[in-house]
């Protein structure tokens, strides 16, 4: 809101500085955001908030400046001296929605001579940011910035009958507005008509067909009243936002119609040479009764600790235009007092002691810290959140943050987690107002951010990416036709790994670079669940759509599904045109988080050495690592403390079906040192289980 | 026999052992001028060194005369062992004296030489894993966290999904207010709407538990604000509240001065501004002293030396009577605050529409 340093001064005397008036200003609520100076002004923007309307306007600032100055705000002076003649002879007004017009204020000033305005209208008008049109249109729109009252001037000739009817529009019914614009109304906008058609658009803007222009004589000038929903979603349908609209939509003083036509034909009479009407006509069957609001004066110390005398806060409040009701005396400890009219935003006595408090000064409060009544907490599983991010930080990865929405043509691109149900689109939330094209859903998975992240990157140039999510995603709750039920939301962890392919031979610093595989990933899930000290994930083999046959796993913790990972899909890799390997996997973050600890417990440690015997053995391809070690295991073999893996080898000396596992076996006695042969003797026993159970060729 | 005990065999040989000694040793002579010592290649240091340990285990090893000399004391009449044993002693203090000063100064060049032919260009990266890295969101609500932890509040979160009521109604944002618009606040299909601040999680807080209250919210905020270098559809924002009795807007004050003191640093100063939010009552907008330019005036604080860090107030009294909590026995604050504004202001981003892009070479920039 442009504010000129000259005009406020024509309602406060004041000497102040502007750079002060910005600094007092901004402390009262008036954010002063800048000031420019043009010629002998300044001109401040002034961020009003959205509950002071009245401050939309010059008086509005003037009088918020003469509290602030103790000083007294000075209305402009209205010369009624030329008045002849009666509107409402000449004028007839009916309101048909008093809902959406509950006033209506016209008054006709006659004879006027339409042309350039006067130098100092123009400046003045300029230097807030306003065009000069003709002196009438100009008239208006000076005093609509000096009261904060839109008021709109017609040709009175243009008005069919001299019949103003505020009616709502038709449904086929269209205007031009004045900005030459073709405009389709509807049943919900309010219109000024005449018998014959709509003038202008109620609170918003007026038509070409009732313009002023310079054969125009007699000006009708409406001062009305418009509800502010209405304007509001008028000016949106429309988009039409016009100065008048801006205003109206957020509220105007009912109060002030009158004074405020009065102000314009003054203005006209003066510059446009023109003679006014005696009266006005004024239509207002429901005039509100101003409201009432109680203060406790202790209530002002107890709220804000700022200690206030009765004299100061009945100062600040009556200048501020309340009004203690008579029967209130000050001696009292409580008051009441009748709200301004142009204040819509005072309803309870927090209210008045607010007015008080940014008069007083919010700088005068002092500071003080609340004492201690309650104990500090972080979230239930924060503790464990922070140790997973940890962990994987320490596998590499870093932590994306996606947009919470995702793209209907992603629905079916995935298998969402164990679950969640997957029949049909009818499970995935819905915007129906999206910012933009393919942000249309809830996510209900992370892996798609994921993929567009890793896209990111690649068109950047950047192909070693490894990144983690932790977030929720959405799906409608089992009841989902119910209205107003929430939707679940469910805290995932999603990881996407991606690396260029490598070429033979080649080497690196670190040395660390070797090709990206499905291991890579699966040990930073493994590296969580030893982080947070859970029972260690299981991985078997499966079917998920998103993923690459035979590079998929389901994830499991205690038996039960929580997730899966694996190499992506040929399609969706072909869809996003990444033509290296990636690996991604989301797991149900809350089962892991509220997965139980495993409770530490001290082991002794081995007393005596143990022997140490690797094997390596040709298998079948079908055939599991974790086949292999659950048969050791249960072979109960002499001696055999621990079986590991080391490494697999598949490729030149191996056929096709087959894989070279690699083991360690290590054997030990608990109450002497093992001898060779003893554990020669223990390992060959398990070697010949081996070859009869699973054939196992030792290499 | 009356010549001394020099005349006694034993003796003699002990002096003749010294004198083949001496003679050997003449060829070290040079190597008591650390000059000559100094011109040695590194090579021949150690070489030398090995000559004369050999020359050292040589006179004064196990095998040595001097060793089968010390065994003869037995043999020599008793009045002359004090005498003979002197004689040793001297002989081999000589011996072990002229090696050892040159030895001690050859292995200290050996070191020096070596330990300068093997220096390490240190400025060489260490070996390690690269680990990867937090998001800035994270690393800055996890302080957030922290600060208010330690100063009695408990962490809260709620659905991101809400009803009207939890997003507006409670809030005492009223029927007509523009933020209920689909212009500014996103609706589902079924009538529910993504949470425009995480004050919902006021509401549902002061519902389930009564005062005395303390919690903050921090979390995933969705508002229809076209993506600029400013403004993202979706963003973090942490949420305060705090409900007791006796409490006033001194305690505000307080409460985010010392926030913001632990966040940027003990000189920065906080203003409070009046202001206006449906939810609070008085209102105010709170602003810090730039962290930049300590209040002087710079490009991050467009000159002005504060910045923004949100809005508070005290709870306004149809907030609380929403949640049955009687205004006149308790009172409150709360407060809102960006978590992405604080970030990007931080970490002087011109652009916060990084945040949320996951380019790695933005996210690899940030450290706890």
């Amino acid at each position: 809101m442009k504010i000129s340093y000259n005009w406020l001064r024509e309602f406060v005397a004041t000497g102040l500085a502007p750079s002060e008036v910005t600094a007092r200003l901004t402390m009262v609520g008036l954010a002063v955001d800048s000031v420019e100076q043009i010629g002998d002004d300044y001109v401040f923007d002034v961020e009003v908030a959205s509950n002071r309307p009245d401050c939309l306007s010059h008086i509005g600032v003037a009088r918020e400046l003469a509290v602030i100055l103790r000083t007294n705000l000075q209305l402009p002076f209205v010369n009624k001296s030329r008045v002849v003649g009666s509107s409402s002879d000449l004028i007839s007004v009916r309101i048909d929605d008093v809902d959406l017009c509950p006033r209506y204020s016209a008054r006709v000033v006659r004879n006027v001579k339409v042309g350039p305005s006067p130098d100092w209208l123009v400046a003045r008008l300029a230097s807030i940011g306003q065009r000069s049109i003709n002196n009438i249109a100009d008239i208006t729109n000076y005093v609509m910035h000096e009261v904060g009252k839109p008021i709109h001037a017609f040709d009175l000739s243009q008005i069919t009958d001299a019949q103003i009817i505020v009616r709502r529009a038709r449904s086929d019914e269209s205007i031009i507005t004045l900005d030459g614009v073709v405009r389709r109304l509807d049943r919900e906008m309010l219109v000024i008509a005449d018998s014959m058609r709509a003038v202008a658009i109620g609170g918003v803007m007026g038509a070409e067909n009732s313009e002023i222009s310079v054969d125009t004589k007699d000006v009708l000038i409406e001062s009305a009243l418009f509800q502010t929903e209405s304007i509001w979603r008028t000016a949106g349908r429309l988009g039409l936002q016009s100065e008048a609209a801006y205003r109206f939509s957020r509220g105007v003083d009912p109060e002030v119609c009158l004074a405020v036509i009065d102000r314009a034909f003054d203005l006209m009479c003066e510059i446009a040479g023109g003679t006014a009407d005696n009266d006005a006509v004024d239509v207002y069957p429901n005039r509100k009764s101003p409201a009432q609001v109680s203060l406790r004066q202790e209530r002002i110390e107890q709220i804000t600790a700022l200690r206030v005398d009765e004299a100061e806060s009945e100062r600040i409040l009556l200048d501020l235009g309340f009004l203690p009701r008579e029967n209130s005396a000050i001696n009292q400890r409580v008051r009441d007092y009748l709200v301004p009219s142009w204040r819509f935003d005072v309803h309870r006595e927090e209210d008045l002691v607010e007015e008080i408090a940014r008069h007083v000064g919010y700088e005068k409060i002092a500071t003080h810290l609340p004492a201690s009544t309650t104990i500090g907490a972080y979230q239930k599983h924060e503790g464990r959140r922070r140790a997973i991010r940890q962990s994987l930080n320490g596998a590499g990865f870093s932590e994306a943050i996606n947009l919470s929405f995702s793209d209907s043509s992603h629905d079916n691109l995935f298998d969402l987690l164990p679950g969640l149900k997957t029949e049909g689109q009818h499970q995935f939330l819905t915007l129906v107002n999206p910012i933009a094209e393919g942000f249309d859903r809830m996510r209900p998975t992370l892996l798609s951010g994921l993929l567009n992240a890793v896209r990111t990157n690649l068109n950047h140039g950047i192909r070693d990416v490894r990144l983690f999510e932790i977030g929720r995603i959405f799906v409608k709750d089992q009841g989902e036709l119910q209205e107003s039920k929430l939707p679940q939301e469910r805290e995932s962890l999603g990881l996407i790994a991606t690396r260029p392919h490598v070429k033979a031979g080649s080497t690196s610093g670190s040395g660390d670079k070797g090709e990206l595989n499905f291991y890579d990933v699966k040990g930073a899930l493994e590296a969580i669940a030893e982080a947070i000290n859970i029972a260690p994930f299981e991985f078997t083999p499966a079917t998920v759509r998103h993923l690459r046959s035979g590079q998929s796993a389901i994830v499991l913790l205690e038996g039960r599904p929580i997730g899966s990972l694996g190499r992506l899909s040929h399609e969706i890799a072909d869809a996003f045109r990444f033509k290296q390997p990636t690996f991604i996997a989301e797991l149900d973050l809350s089962l892991i988080e509220e997965a139980s600890q495993t409770p530490v417990r001290y082991q002794p440690l081995a007393r005596f050495p143990s022997v140490l015997r690797d094997a390596s053995l040709l298998i079948d391809r079908q055939i599991k690592l974790s086949d292999v070690m659950a048969f050791v295991r249960t072979l109960n073999a002499d001696y055999l403390a621990e079986v590991s893996f080391v490494g697999v080898y598949e490729g030149s000396g191996v056929a096709d079906d087959k894989r070279s596992l690699t083991l360690k076996f290590e054997y030990r006695s608990p109450d002497r040192t093992l001898h060779d042969e003893e554990a020669d003797e223990a390992h060959s026993k398990i070697m010949n289980m081996l070859q009869n159970s699973f054939g196992a060729i030792l290499r | 026999m009356s010549s001394g005990p020099e005349a006694l065999p034993h003796h003699q040989q002990a002096q003749e052992t010294l004198e083949v000694f001496r003679r050997e040793f003449e060829r070290f002579e040079r190597f008591n001028d650390d000059s000559m010592i100094e011109r040695l290649a590194l090579s021949d240091a150690r070489e030398v060194v090995r000559d004369l340990e050999a020359v050292k285990i040589k006179y004064t090893g196990r095998k040595s005369s001097l060793s089968k000399l010390k065994k003869m004391i037995g043999d020599i009449a008793t009045e002359h062992r004090r005498d003979f044993n002197q004689l040793l002693r001297r002989i081999e203090e000589e011996i072990t004296t002229s090696i050892e000063r040159i030895e001690t100064a050859l292995t200290e060049h050996v070191r020096l030489r070596g330990a300068q032919r093997d220096a390490l260009d240190v400025t060489i990266p260490g070996h390690r894993l690269e680990s990867g890295r937090l998001h800035p969101i994270t690393l800055l609500r996890q302080r957030i966290e922290d600060i208010f932890v330690a100063m009695g509040y408990q962490i809260e979160d709620g659905p991101e999904v809400e009803t009207n009521f939890y997003n507006f109604t409670a809030l005492n944002i009223p029927e007509s207010h523009p933020a209920r618009s689909p212009l500014d606040t996103f609706y589902l299909d079924n009538g529910l709407a993504l949470r425009p601040q995480t004050s919902t999680v006021q509401i549902r807080t002061m519902k389930r538990s009564r005062p005395p209250l303390r919690i903050i919210a921090p979390g995933r905020c969705f508002r229809r604000d076209t993506p600029d270098a400013t403004h993202n559809p979706m963003f973090f924002q942490v949420e305060g509240l705090l409900v007791d009795r006796h409490i006033s807007m001194a305690d505000l004050k307080g409460t985010l001065r010392e926030f913001v003191r632990r966040l940027f640093g003990a000189q920065t100063v906080t203003r409070f501004r009046p202001s206006f939010f449906p939810f609070t009552e008085p209102s105010a907008e709170v602003d810090y002293s730039c962290f930049k330019c300590n209040g002087k005036g710079c490009s991050i604080c467009k000159g002005t030396g504060w910045i923004e860090l949100g809005g508070s107030g005290m709870v306004h009294p149809n907030v609380l009577e929403a949640v049955d909590i009687d205004p006149e026995e308790w009172r409150g604050f709360a407060f809102g605050l960006g978590i992405d504004r604080m970030c990007a202001l931080m970490y002087g981003l011109n652009d916060i529409r990084l945040l949320y892009e996951n380019d790695m070479r933005f996210l690899r920039q940030f450290k706890s």
